[in-house]
Parts: C-alpha cells; sequence; structure tokens
C-alpha cells in the first residue's frame, strides 16, 4: 500500500467534509462502544483486567529477542520452517518465490495489516498469481480497489448500496440490499477459489512461545478454510505479535476479542502449532512461519517508543478517538489507522514522511483508557514531538525551521522570570489586536488567524489575576 | 488549616483571572491558609506539549524551586498538575538531585476539586448557584488525574444548582493546545459536537475545569452565537 501520510490534512479535509461517513463514523463508534463495555462487564474488574494485558504485554516486548528465538525452536520442533525477513522486499521476495516454486497460479489470503503494510497481495497479482482476500471486509476492499478504512473493520464505511453495486458488478451477484444475501454472494464465489487455491496466506493474532503455536481469531470461517485447505500455508507475523505461553495468550485473547468487536470469544479461534501431521486428515502439507522485521527492531530499541509495540491490533482505540471518528481511516494514508497508527506510521515510514500523524491529536488519552495493552500512545507522541524539536534522525525527523526553535526559546526564557513574563503580556496586549487585525504574514499570526476561523479569539483581561491578587489580598 | 500554595495557570492568569479570584474566595470561605508566589509564571505545558524538553526542563525547574516549600500545591486545571505529576519527574529523570525534588513537588500537587475532597474533606463548599447546568469533565482532569466523582460530589452540593446529565461529557472538547490552531477544522468539528450535545442537555451552563477547554468552547459558542454559558468549576464554588 502507497504510503500517503504526507498528505494528512488534505485528506482530513476531504474526509471531514464527507456527511455520509462521518454519520457511519459515529454509529460505528457508538454501538462499538457499548458492545465493548457490556462485553467488559463479564470480566470480575475491567481496570485490573486491562492492568494485566498492559503487563502481560509490555513484558513480552521486553523479553522479545528471547521470546520470539524460543518461538523459533518450537515451531521448528513443531515442524514449521521459520523464515526472518528483515524488510518487506525480503519477505515478499521469499513468498512469491516459495509460491512458483510450488507451481502456484491461485492464492487465497486471511486478511493480514502486515501482508497490506508490505504489499504481499500487489506483489502475487503483479507475479501473475491469482490472489483473493478472503475476509469479507478485505475481500469488498479489494473488489472495490479501496484500502482499509479501519484495522478492523476495513470496510465498515461503505453504505449496503455501495456493496451490491460493486458485488453486482464483480461477482455478477444480482442486486440486493439484504445483507446476509450479498455475504452469501461472496462465500459462494470464494468456496471453488479455497478449494482451488495452492497456496493460503495468513497473519497471526498471537505466536506462543513455548508451544510454537500461531493463533487466528476470527469470525468469518475464512481464515481456518484459507489455512487448512491449500497444501501450504504462509504465516506472516511481525516480530511483537509473540507471547510467553498459552496462558498468556488465553487471557491476551478475552481482552482482544472484547475489544475488538465486543465478543467474549470469536467465532473462531485457531491454534496452528505445525503442518499436518501423520494420520491427520485436515491442514496444509507445508507451514511456513515468516516473521517481519521491517523496521520493528529500531522501534524495541528505544525504551519509550516500544510501547507502541505492545499493540494487539484491536482497533479500540481508533472508535473511542475524537479524531479518527471525524476524519476516519483513509486520513491516516496508510495501513494503520486512528491513535495506533498516528504512532505506527511515522515510526515505520519516518517520521518526515507523517509529520502530521503525531501533531493531529488532542492529547485526550481515550486510546490509552481503552487499550488492552498497554499502549501510551500520548507519551509516545510527545516523545516524537521532541525528536523532531531535536532534529533527531534516528527515525528520520525534520528539524523545525530556524525560527520555530527561536520562538520556543523565547517562550521559555520568558517562563523564567516573572518581570520578563509581565512585560511579555504587556507587549501581547499591545500587539494582539494588530496581529489578528492585520498580520498575514508570519506564522505566528496564520495560526491565531486558524483559531479565529471558527471561534472569537479570548479577551486578554485587563488585568491579570496577578494583578489583581494584590488587591484582592485586602 | 492547611499550607497550600495556589498556582494559577498562565492561561487563567490572563485571559481568566477570575477563576484564580474564585480560589481564593473559597480558599478563604474553607479557611484555608495559602500563600501566592508572585514570582510563578507557567508550568511549561505549551513546552512539553511542542516536544521542547530543553525549554520545558528549565521551565520546570524554575517552577519547583518556587514550590517545593510548601504542603500542598493546588491549581484549578487538570493538566497543568498533570504536567507537575507526570512530565516534571521525566523531564529531569537524568539528573538525580532535581529528579528527586520534581518526584516530591508531583506527590504534593492537586487540581482544585480533588484537593477540596480528598485532602480537605469538604463535599460541600456552602456554594449558591441558580442555574441548570451540566459537567463536561475534561480529559486532563478525567483521565490524566483520574478525578471525575469529586467535582460531581461538588457540584451536587451546591445550592439551586440543577446539574443535568451532558451526553459523551467524557469525550474531548477539541482543544489539545497547539492542535487546535494547526488542524482548527478538525478542532472544529469535535468541538461544534461538544456544543452540539450541551445545547441537547437543556442545561444553560456548561461546567469544566480546565481553562484551556473553557477558552476552546466559549469562543466555538460566541463566535456562532450559540446562547448559554460555560463557566469553571471554582467560579460555581465561590457562588454565594
Amino acid at each position: 500500500m502507497r504510503p500517503q501520510s504526507e498528505n494528512f490534512k488534505e485528506l482530513a479535509r476531504k474526509n471531514l467534509a464527507n456527511e455520509g461517513q462521518r454519520k457511519i463514523l459515529n454509529q460505528f463508534s457508538l454501538i462499538l462502544k457499548a458492545l465493548r463495555d457490556a462485553s467488559f462487564t463479564t470480566l470480575p474488574d475491567e481496570k485490573a483486567a486491562l492492568e494485566k494485558g498492559r503487563r502481560i504485554r509490555e513484558d513480552a516486548i521486553k523479553n522479545l529477542p528471547y521470546l520470539l528465538e524460543m518461538f523459533e525452536e518450537n515451531a521448528t520442533k513443531a515442524g514449521a520452517k521459520v523464515v526472518w525477513a528483515s524488510d518487506a522486499r525480503q519477505a515478499n521476495d521469499f513468498i512469491v518465490s516459495l509460491a512458483k516454486e510450488k507451481g502456484a497460479n491461485l492464492c487465497v489470503k486471511a486478511k493480514s495489516m502486515i501482508s497490506e503494510e508490505i504489499s504481499l497481495r500487489e506483489e502475487f497479482i503483479e507475479n501473475k498469481i491469482e490472489t483473493y482476500e478472503t475476509d469479507l471486509g478485505e475481500f469488498i476492499v479489494q473488489q472495490a480497489g479501496k484500502t482499509p478504512f479501519h484495522i478492523v473493520g476495513p470496510a465498515i464505511n461503505m453504505t449496503i448500496k455501495e456493496v451490491s453495486d460493486l458485488f453486482n458488478k464483480v461477482i455478477g451477484l444480482p442486486e440486493t440490499e439484504d445483507p446476509t444475501e450479498l455475504a452469501k454472494g461472496a462465500r459462494m464465489f470464494l468456496r471453488d477459489k479455497f478449494r482451488n487455491a495452492q497456496i493460503g496466506i495468513s497473519g497471526a493474532n498471537m505466536a506462543v512461545a513455548e508451544t510454537g503455536s500461531i493463533i487466528l481469531v476470527e469470525n468469518e470461517g475464512n481464515i481456518r478454510f484459507a489455512t487448512s485447505a491449500p497444501k501450504t500455508h504462509v504465516v506472516l507475523m511481525s516480530i511483537e505479535k509473540v507471547v510467553p505461553t498459552i496462558s498468556e495468550a488465553a487471557y491476551m485473547l478475552k481482552l482482544l476479542t472484547r475489544s475488538c468487536t465486543g465478543q467474549r470469544i470469536s467465532n473462531y479461534v485457531s491454534v496452528i502449532t505445525g503442518p499436518k501431521k501423520a494420520g491427520e486428515i485436515d491442514g496444509p502439507e507445508e507451514l511456513y512461519i515468516v516473521i517481519l522485521d521491517n523496521g520493528r527492531t529500531k522501534i524495541y530499541a528505544d525504551e519509550v517508543l516500544r510501547s507502541a509495540l505492545q499493540c494487539i491490533k484491536c482497533g479500540m482505540c481508533a472508535a473511542v478517538c475524537p479524531v479518527y471518528t471525524h476524519v476516519g481511516g483513509y486520513s491516516y494514508g496508510w495501513v494503520y489507522s486512528g491513535p495506533i497508527g498516528a504512532v505506527l506510521n511515522p515510526l515505520l515510514l519516518g517520521l518526515d514522511k507523517a509529520r502530521d500523524l503525531y501533531h493531529a491529536t488532542t492529547l485526550c488519552g481515550a486510546c490509552k483508557d481503552y487499550c488492552p495493552a498497554g499502549v501510551d500512545v500520548r507519551n509516545i507522541v510527545l516523545d516524537l514531538r521532541a525528536k523532531e524539536m531535536d532534529g533527531d534522525r534516528s527515525f528520520d525527523a525534520e528539524a523545525p525551521p530556524a525560527l520555530v526553535k527561536i520562538f520556543y526559546r523565547i517562550w521559555a526564557w520568558v517562563l523564567l522570570d516573572y518581570s520578563r513574563y509581565k512585560i511579555a503580556s504587556r507587549i501581547m496586549r499591545i500587539v494582539m489586536p494588530f496581529v489578528i487585525k492585520y498580520g498575514k504574514a508570519s506564522n505566528l499570526s496564520d495560526r491565531l488567524i486558524q483559531w479565529t476561523r471558527c471561534r472569537d479569539i479570548p479577551q486578554v483581561a485587563p488585568k491579570s489575576f496577578h494583578e489583581t491578587y494584590s488587591e484582592l489580598k485586602k | 488549616m492547611e499550607d497550600v500554595a495556589l498556582f494559577v495557570p498562565c492561561l487563567a492568569d490572563q485571559f481568566l483571572p477570575e477563576i484564580g479570584v474564585s480560589v481564593v474566595k473559597i480558599f478563604r470561605k474553607l479557611g484555608v491558609s495559602f500563600t501566592y508566589d508572585k514570582r510563578q509564571t507557567c508550568c511549561g505545558q505549551p513546552l512539553v506539549n511542542a516536544g521542547d524538553r530543553k525549554g520545558a526542563r528549565k521551565v520546570a525547574k524554575h517552577f519547583v524551586s518556587i514550590f517545593e516549600g510548601s504542603e500542598y500545591i493546588v491549581a484549578p486545571s487538570g493538566s497543568c498538575i498533570h504536567t507537575l505529576k507526570e512530565h516534571y519527574p521525566r523531564l529531569l529523570a537524568d539528573e538525580p538531585v532535581w529528579y528527586q525534588r520534581a518526584c516530591e513537588v508531583s506527590e504534593k500537587a492537586y487540581e482544585l476539586s480533588q484537593f477540596l475532597v480528598s485532602i480537605l474533606g469538604v463535599g460541600d463548599v456552602g456554594a449558591r448557584f441558580e442555574a441548570k447546568a451540566c459537567l463536561h469533565e475534561s480529559c486532563a482532569v478525567l483521565r490524566q488525574l483520574g478525578v471525575s466523582d469529586e467535582p460531581k460530589t461538588l457540584l451536587k452540593n451546591v445550592g439551586g444548582l440543577d446539574l443535568v446529565p451532558l451526553n459523551d461529557a467524557d469525550v474531548c472538547c477539541g482543544f489539545g493546545g497547539e492542535f487546535s490552531v494547526d488542524y482548527s477544522n478538525i478542532s472544529e468539528a469535535i468541538v461544534k459536537d461538544k456544543v452540539n450535545n450541551f445545547k441537547a442537555s437543556g442545561a444553560d451552563i456548561l461546567i469544566l475545569g480546565e481553562p484551556g477547554c473553557l477558552l476552546n468552547i466559549r469562543g466555538y459558542m460566541s463566535y456562532n452565537g450559540v446562547g448559554g454559558q460555560v463557566r469553571h468549576i471554582a467560579e460555581i464554588l465561590a457562588g454565594e
């Protein structure tokens, strides 16, 4: 998926103007929050549960190198072939050449954000391997030539009518506004693809170090089909998916499905440990697990930023984000959207290519309150802004113009002494009305004008509290 | 009664001095012995949010050295208190002595309603304010400090105040400091929702505990000719 995060402002402006989409986003957020809250009441203590989730994920990320090696060892013992890919190119090259080696011309795909990140489907199609997304939402998105709107609900922004028109056009389904009929149409269309595909590709919700298992969570059954019918199953996972034990995985599963869709458990949970064994009827003959880094080791190396890797991709943060619920998923310009996208996209693409994402946040912190994995988006955002201000190139931050730095330097200097602060506030009182009235030349006055676009500028009090206080004392 | 250092955030000092005046009234009424150190300026939150850690560090030290002598630090703002509590220790983590001093300051910092209810144990300040009102739970107060029951308790006990529910009271108003100017169209869409919820509540007054939210929501309402008032909780609690 081609990154467009640089165009956040423009994309956000366009999406804000889309009234229909805004309505869907409102509904989506309202319903999901209610379902989620209801599902959490079945746990004895929501706060304690979230805290436990945070601890499990934080510890897993802390011990990442060790856990990954343990996972590799145990997955290999179970008969899987583990392949390490340092970037998108390596992962794509390996999977494409494997598919060719197996003589594959048809591939079924389960939903995987990592595959979007490395544009695997596009690579397959370029290499003349017919490839189908089999998750209903992703199938719609693929057929419509769009990109996922939300990490969990890739097509939530589309209306039934739009899907009906699309299915009529691409799979010849008679027009219907019955969602069950539409889903059935997609299922019938995909049935033969599952049966005839030589290769199935999935992501991984979790990888269990102690058993070498992959856990896949879904509601439609397409993942189980795609990972068991074809002779070769390729798992594409990123390095942070690993958890130490099955019991910790089971606990995270409780939090994942509740936060994802408000379900206590999803319709299907597959635990895949190695390929089909002797005497087993179902399952692939070969299982490959591609473990992708693609910039994550660098994130791991930073003690503040690594919290971003704790994310289990439930998508709840987006539903409670005041920015996401207004600008929608496309505005983020790349695979990940919502609060986690606001930090992951810059970290993976480079801060200079997604600068707006970590600035376009109110810092309200709702994402952190709802996160089942303890990702502290707020602090990561502030850290990225500090990296930018310092011109720290470790994540390709572009330092702000010298004038901005001088502006803040003066500001800090003013705050260090009340007499300077007082002079500054006097100057502000004199200058501000003129700036608002006449000044459009400077960056500063442009920012003031942005405020006044929809709000009255607050009147500076004739006397500050500081000055009033002396009179109050009497 | 207590040795309290009053911190009036810069936004309140410059734009909304009546908030500070109200806090003084409340303290006097309750017999709280307090001081207002005239060397105070700002906690440095705008610098933290802009990523200027060098500047923020200096301002944090200035603040710590002014306020560390008192038993309690109280401010009519959640976000400034959160800056002290969360960011000062982080900013000064590499300077052991300053880190220690910052931690001590952070431990005695309280948002106004939190201080009144949790420290003084006062749920009823004996205020009177005739109005139908609702409460916007500012993010910094609610989420960053975890303060929600305290303002509700205080407001419930205000004579004449009819407190009605506000839909999505816990959703951000779209201020976010520099966000409100750098992404003013998104900010506008968010504050519009807040104001629509306020209108739908049937209340005449929107009460909140954060000067930033106040300027944002009030500015939007007056620009768009929306009736009703936005007031800081201190002003309500100072009502007679």
